[in-house]
């Protein structure tokens, strides 16, 4: 802005436009040095013509000083002519003038245009007698001379006598009569060197001599030249005593301007450096104008966010005349944090809002601001607002004005402390509750700074090791452990501390804290000391410490970082309940746990109890090491053990059954099997009880009794009643069997003796008589079978004998020969050549005499029999198969008879129905079973079974 | 009453010339037939049926016989009842004393009575005054 009144527009203009300022500049520049080379040639060019000039003037001088020599030469030789026109003593006064001007090479006496007399004339003999105006190259110049009648130098010409040089002519009169003529001849060479020519700088200058041949009337130079004459740059004087030009040029004209070329250079890069220059130093306050541009930018951008923190700070601002008070600007936060509005509060001053209690010092630091002693200050102070309340607040006062000026204004930023200040106060208070209800505690209890102990053990480096390596150490060290004992620094104990410890004042315990120090407080400081490197904040545990009296209190010692000092320790709470006490009960407790424990082991079963929710068990009594093998830790340690040790048939019944009596919450008794130890199946009987624990079903408890022996003696009892039961039935089949057939023959015998008697004829006597015959043989037999039948029953001493199978079957099979013969029946034994078996021979005899013959007695009329006899061996058990392909049995219908006795299911009149009967009774008596596959008309298949 | 034939179905043949001879000596039935099993009794019932000649009047049947049995021969009997109009009595001779077999018995709405053997002229005027 300044700049702008200061300077003229133009130059503003300039100033704003550096590049093309020094561009100009740089133009300027070189024109001037362009106008100075100009100038420097001129004067060089001038000069260089002064000096042709002066060169030139020079050589006409000196040939002028020549020819005026010549001309006096000429003059005194013509007046040697005497009046007759002879010359006198020309010799003499030749040879004088030669003498005295050694530039004349010859002199001659002309008369009439003839060359009568030349000194010397030794060696220009050839121009002697000459007559010059019969000689066209002369003629002219001396009729000229004649003309003129003054001294004319002709040439520079082809002297006869040889070379070249210039004559000089003057015409003599004698009586006014032309008489001849007085010349000298010079020699070109002479006449240059006489003239100086030769001491012309020829490197600056070339020379030139030049003749109008009066003849031709062309100009003609007479000296050699080797370069072009540059035409301009001569100058040129003629001599008119011999029509001569003399032609002076300058040889190098360009060496002037070489000596220009480094000037010109110079002064270009000067102008350049001054343009540079100068767009340099015009863009400094370009730059600088951005700069103060960028920096105005900022400025605005500043003031604008100054405006809107101003406005919308979260912190009342205000500006405060410093003399009155009055708030000059405030902001919304300000007005809002007093319930003002913001023109209300313009109307007022800082002391109108302050209260009371805060008025001295406000104005103390008002006026200590005014009068510069400080630059600002920060109080807390009250308030009050427009509803009358009081606030705290933090104010920060500044003063706007520098150092020395005196302060008018100040800026006063607000923020509401009141709640911070509330919470202070909170703080206070519950720090003095803290005070007092740890001084009140019930408990005893010690603030005790743990710090240094810390920071010995940071340097130890022991913090955040391995637990166990920490306690390794300290037990290797026992020093250290002393040394941070008393590292411990006692801040507080409670009344109720010192009535445990025996003592009247805290300050006695902190000056001898070691009388509580004994093995177990030692291992608990320990304990405390591995906490620590831990970084854990909390500790529990019950030990021992001493009162002053020396005597062993049981403790419960519990360890505590105040919230804030977790990282230091330099606040700790250490509570030491006394649990003399508790310690008693428990040990009470203790021995009726371990009373009612023994009890439990010596109870003849498992007692358990497990979890009702997840069945896992909680306890398991001793006596599970004898029923199970297993110890209770083994059973504990897994919680599927229970269930993976039932035996795998019972597992899903007990489990099922389990869940569902405990689901229905109803106590319940069952029996399963589990597995011991060494593999063994044993029976449990297993009475489980719901235990309830505030109305809850919360467990299970149960006693698991080893029932394997009276399980054993009931499956015995049991075998034996299936076997007494079965014999049982076949003793009362029996019995029907004799009752039935005893019966039949019975009751007919009642009937014949009944008729006997009734009978009126001797005949019918007689036939009656007969019948009864008949009865008693077959009651006769009937008892024999029947004899047989209880003999193989009780036949207890059977004798086996090792016998060949194979032989019996052929030793049977002889005896039907002439059957298999007569009906053609094929008999094929193919039971192994060399299988032996125990057996009862006369049974086995009589077992497979049975089998065959039934097989031949209902074979099929419309076939021939085949019978086949093989072994089978199945689960070791050997078993005789013998097939036929008879009429078979209808097992459907006579299945349950097959093998009973006077069963017969033909009309043959040879089956008595007791032959299968018996035949069963000795494979039984052996050991065996029999059992029959049969299809009508197909064949019937025998399994015996020989053990 | 002299009208009235009787059947007589047992396997014993001693039992059956017992029977007969006190059959003919109580002048009670009209005709006596034997048979020596279930099946000979019941093929000949529908003999008797398919030729429309006439049917027993009585039935002394006996339970263990070969080939059909007293209770099998019950059984086939039941699948001729539709065709026979007269209700034939049947009663069970048996040695066989056993509870299982009188129970059995009482199954047959038809078995009148379970006697068992030896029977007597009493047991047979009973029979013949029951129908």
């Amino acid at each position: 802005m300044e700049y702008k009144n200061k300077y003229p527009n133009y130059i503003r203009w300039f100033l704003a436009k550096p590049k093309t300022t020094g561009f100009l500049v740089f133009l300027i520049m070189n024109i001037g040095v362009a106008f100075f080379i100009k100038q420097r040639v001129q004067i060089i060019r001038e000069t260089e013509h002064r000096e042709m000039l002066t060169t030139l003037e020079n050589l006409y001088l000196n040939i002028d000083q020549c020819l005026k020599s010549c001309y006096t030469t000429t003059l005194t030789l013509a007046l040697t002519i005497n009046d007759n026109g002879n010359p006198e003593d020309f010799d003499y006064i030749a040879s004088k003038l030669l003498e005295s001007n050694s530039y004349i090479s010859t002199v001659q006496l002309v008369p009439n245009g003839i060359i009568k007399y030349i000194y010397p004339l030794k060696g220009n003999e050839a121009a002697l007698n000459q007559n010059l105006f019969t000689n066209p190259n002369v003629r002219k110049e001396a009729l000229k001379t004649i003309a003129n009648k003054k001294m004319y130098f002709a040439g520079p010409l082809v002297l006869k006598q040889g070379g070249i040089g210039i004559v000089g002519r003057l015409p003599v009169y004698k009586k006014n009569k032309f008489w001849g003529f007085s010349a000298v001849v010079i020699k070109f060479e002479d006449l240059l060197k006489i003239s100086k020519v030769n001491l012309i700088d020829t490197n600056k200058y070339y020379f030139k001599f030049s003749k109008i041949n009066p003849n031709t009337q062309k100009e003609e130079f007479f000296l050699p030249l080797r370069v072009k004459f540059n035409e301009d740059k001569q100058i040129s004087k003629i001599i008119p005593d011999g029509n001569w030009k003399l032609y002076i040029s300058s040889k190098k004209q360009e060496n002037h301007y070489s000596i220009l070329f480094l000037p010109s250079i110079l002064g270009f890069i000067l102008a350049l450096l001054s343009g540079t220059f100068v767009t340099i130093l015009l863009n400094r306050p370009k730059q600088l104008r951005e700069l103060l541009d960028i920096q105005k930018q900022k400025l605005r951008n500043s003031e604008m966010k100054f405006k809107a923190v101003f406005d919308q700070a979260p912190l009342g601002i205000a500006l405060v005349d410093d003399n009155t008070g009055n708030f000059l600007e405030i902001n919304n936060k300000f007005c809002e944090l007093m319930g003002f509005s913001e023109q209300e509060m313009k109307s007022k001053n800082y002391l109108s809002i302050t209260h009371p209690k805060d008025l001295s010092i406000s104005k103390i630091f008002a006026s200590e601001l005014r009068e510069g002693k400080n630059d600002g200050y920060t109080v807390k102070k009250r308030y009050i607002t427009s509803a009358n309340k009081i606030i705290w607040v933090n104010l920060i006062v500044s003063s706007l004005s520098k150092n020395n000026d005196v302060s008018n204004t100040t800026i006063a930023i607000v923020e509401d402390i009141t709640l911070q200040k509330q919470i202070l106060e909170d703080l206070k208070k519950s720090e003095k509750q803290f005070k007092n209800l740890f001084k009140n505690s019930p408990i005893p209890m010690w603030e005790v700074d743990l710090s240094l102990i810390k920071n010995y053990l940071k340097d130890l480096n022991l913090i955040g090791k391995n637990a166990y390596t920490v306690e390794n150490y300290f037990n290797e060290n026992p020093d250290v452990v002393l040394k941070c004992f008393n590292f411990v620094k006692v801040i507080a104990v409670n009344y109720k501390c010192l009535e445990l410890l025996n003592i009247k004042k805290g300050q006695v315990l902190v000056e001898n804290l070691e009388q509580v120090l004994d093995t177990d407080t030692i291992n608990g400081f320990i304990k405390q000391l591995i906490a620590i490197t831990q970084n854990n904040m909390q500790l529990a545990y019950d030990t021992k410490i001493k009162n002053s009296d020396g005597e062993s209190i049981d403790i419960h010692f519990r360890w505590n970082a105040i919230q804030g000092y977790e990282k230091t320790l330099e606040r700790m709470i250490i509570s030491t309940e006394d649990i003399t006490f508790r310690k008693k009960n428990e040990k009470t407790i203790f021995k009726s746990q371990r009373k009612l424990e023994s009890l439990i082991n010596t109870i003849d079963g498992i007692v358990w109890e497990c979890d009702i929710k997840t069945f896992a068990f909680t306890f398991v009594s001793k006596k599970v090491e004898q029923i199970l093998g297993f110890t209770s830790e083994e059973w504990l340690s897994n919680p599927n053990f229970w269930r993976d040790h039932i035996y795998p048939e019972d597992r899903e019944f007990v489990l099922k059954y389990c869940s569902e009596k405990t689901n229905e919450l109803s106590n319940h008794d069952f029996e399963y099997r589990m597995i011991c130890k060494n593999g063994a199946i044993i029976w449990l009987r297993d009475m489980v009880t719901i235990v309830y624990e505030n109305g809850l079903a919360k467990n299970l408890h149960g006693i698991m009794i080893d029932i394997t022996n009276s399980k054993k003696i009931e499956d015995d009892l049991n075998n034996s009643f299936n076997l007494v039961s079965k014999q049982n039935e076949r003793l009362l089949n029996f019995s029907y069997i004799i009752s039935h057939n005893l019966r039949s023959h019975t009751s007919n015998i009642s009937s014949i003796v009944a008729l006997l008697k009734a009978s009126e004829t001797e005949q019918e006597k007689e036939q009656m008589m007969q019948l009864l015959v008949s009865v008693s043989d077959l009651l006769n037999e009937t008892i024999l079978h029947l004899n047989e039948v209880i003999n193989i029953r009780t036949n207890v001493t059977l004798t086996t004998e090792s016998l060949n199978l194979k032989d019996y079957v052929e030793n049977v099979m002889k005896v039907f020969s002439k059957q298999i013969i007569s009906k053609e029946i094929t008999i094929n034994n193919l039971v192994p050549n060399d299988l032996l078996i125990d057996y009862n021979p006369a049974y086995l005899e009589s077992i497979l005499y049975n089998m065959i013959s039934n097989a031949i007695r209902y074979s099929h009329p419309e076939r021939k029999t085949i019978i086949d006899l093989k072994l089978i061996t199945k689960k070791n058990k050997k078993i005789l198969q013998i097939s036929d392909n008879g009429i078979g049995i209808d097992l459907v219908k006579n299945g349950n008879k097959i093998f009973g006795m006077y069963k017969t299911f033909s009309n043959y009149p040879d089956s008595k129905g007791v032959g299968l009967f018996i035949t069963k009774n000795q494979i039984e008596a052996m050991g065996g079973t029999i059992k029959v596959e049969s299809e009508l008309n197909v064949g019937t298949t025998f399994k015996i079974e020989i053990i | 009453m002299s009208q009235k034939t009787i059947w007589v179905v047992d396997d014993d043949p001693i039992y059956q010339i017992i029977v007969n001879k006190i059959i003919k000596k109580s002048e009670l039935f009209s005709s006596v037939s034997s048979f020596k099993n279930g099946k000979d009794a019941i093929d000949a019932l529908k003999n008797a049926l398919k030729n429309s000649e006439r049917l027993p009047d009585i039935i002394l049947l006996d339970i263990n016989m070969p080939i059909m049995d007293g209770w099998e021969f019950m059984e086939e009997k039941l699948l001729l009842k539709p065709l026979i109009k007269d209700p034939v009595q049947i009663y069970i001779v048996s040695s066989s004393i056993a509870l299982e077999d009188k129970n059995k018995a009482k199954n047959y709405s038809e078995i009148i009575a379970y006697l068992s053997k030896p029977i007597n002229d009493n047991d047979l005027i009973l029979i013949a005054a029951n129908h």
